[in-house]
């Protein structure tokens, strides 16, 4: 999934913090999606809180260099996996 | 069925609904337990119609549908202070049933039904569905047996082995409070469970919830302790709720963090045989 995509989505999506982790848990209109919800971890949370329709990848994982004691191409490629990760949120664009 | 008047309480979770009607309403039986005193003070407030309102539903904004490839069983529409319920008769294909409006604050119900039975199926459930919005509270999927000491609800999917589990204990001596649907309520900072009116006749009860088992059919008893947002996640997927607003995920976001942080979570693998009640004992005593 892109990254504007991912922006977009986010906002169908209630998010709470559970101690280092996020739950989200979709807005649904019937009742086949009501008990679909997510978890993310420390490193997905982080992205998924920063995620803007205007940042790149490569933005985010320099955010992520400054957040965590990782190099920029160990970010990058967390980034990546995380957005492959997302695909899963894809029937919620609508 | 029974005929129960035209005013009458009846309390669910201690939550005490005063439905009144100008004419008799009818009730499945499994309500008459749960019949209070009169002088009960009330929370919310059911009046009760025996006809249909003239609504046009093509007007209002449709938030929500509870259907499946063959029919349609209710819809939610936002309405001027509230909400607008339009349900379905199972047995007649788009037949409604029932219509009925809920105010934003979530205690004052009116309900139009075509028949005297005022809370048919699954208007009944709509109604314990939405008491959990007016207090802490939550409908949960899940079975809870309670051994006088401890409350333990055991939760899944359909056809995972809660009314199983439920025989297991009820066979250890233990107080099943229901094998299907529970409230649970937060009250004076404890979570204690609670049993529903069902289509069969069961005495109201209540008991202290201590411990969460997430249950599978498996070749040994084996427990898995969870924590944090998973704990939050997976007992979150058995609360039965409607998720088209935002305020009522955060509500529930808010309890079942609350929850998860005092009471232990466990995904349990496990024989269907006594075994498992010694081991649940067993592994809760060491922690």
């Amino acid at each position: 999934m892109d990254i504007q995509t991912l922006s977009q989505i986010k906002s169908k999506f209630v998010a709470r913090q559970v101690a280092d982790e996020l739950v989200i848990v979709p807005l649904s209109g019937n009742v086949a999606q009501m008990n679909e919800l997510f978890t993310l971890n420390e490193t997905g949370k982080f992205i998924w809180e920063n995620i803007t329709d205007d940042k790149t990848a490569e933005q985010l994982s320099t955010l992520m260099t400054e957040e965590f004691e990782i190099d920029q191409q160990t970010a990058l490629r967390d980034v990546e996996a995380f957005l492959k990760q997302m695909n899963l949120l894809e029937k919620y664009n609508n | 069925m029974n005929q129960f008047g035209f005013n009458f309480k009846i309390s669910i979770a201690e939550i005490v609904f005063h439905v009144f009607s100008q004419k008799a309403i009818e009730l499945e039986e499994g309500y008459v337990p749960f019949l209070a005193d009169v002088e009960a003070n009330t929370d919310i407030q059911v009046e009760c119609f025996h006809q249909l309102p003239e609504t046009d539903l093509a007007k209002l904004n449709l938030l929500f549908e509870a259907k499946n490839e063959e029919q349609r069983f209710y819809s939610i529409y936002e309405n001027a202070d509230g909400y607008c319920f339009v349900i379905y008769n199972q047995q007649q294909k788009d037949e409604i049933q029932q219509i009925a409006f809920l105010n934003s604050s979530f205690n004052y119900w009116k309900i139009y039904s075509r028949t005297a039975l005022a809370l048919k199926y699954p208007m009944g459930p709509i109604l314990m569905h939405y008491l959990t919005l007016y207090t802490d509270a939550v409908l949960m999927h899940a079975s809870c047996a309670f051994d006088g000491k401890k409350g333990r609800m055991f939760s899944g999917f359909s056809g995972v082995g809660k009314s199983t589990m439920s025989m297991i204990w009820a066979k250890s001596g233990s107080q099943i409070i229901n094998d299907d649907r529970l409230v649970i309520r937060k009250l004076n900072g404890q979570f204690f469970v609670y049993n529903t009116p069902m289509y069969y006749v069961d005495i109201s009860k209540k008991a202290p919830l201590n411990a969460i088992y997430l249950i599978c059919h498996y070749p040994e008893n084996k427990a898995n302790k969870v924590s944090g947002a998973i704990a939050v996640s997976k007992v979150m997927a058995f609360c039965i709720q409607n998720n088209f607003d935002k305020s009522f995920i955060n509500k529930r976001l808010d309890f079942f963090s609350e929850l998860c942080a005092i009471t232990p979570v466990y995904e349990l693998g496990f024989v269907p045989d006594s075994s498992v009640v010694t081991y649940i004992t067993e592994n809760e005593k060491q922690g």
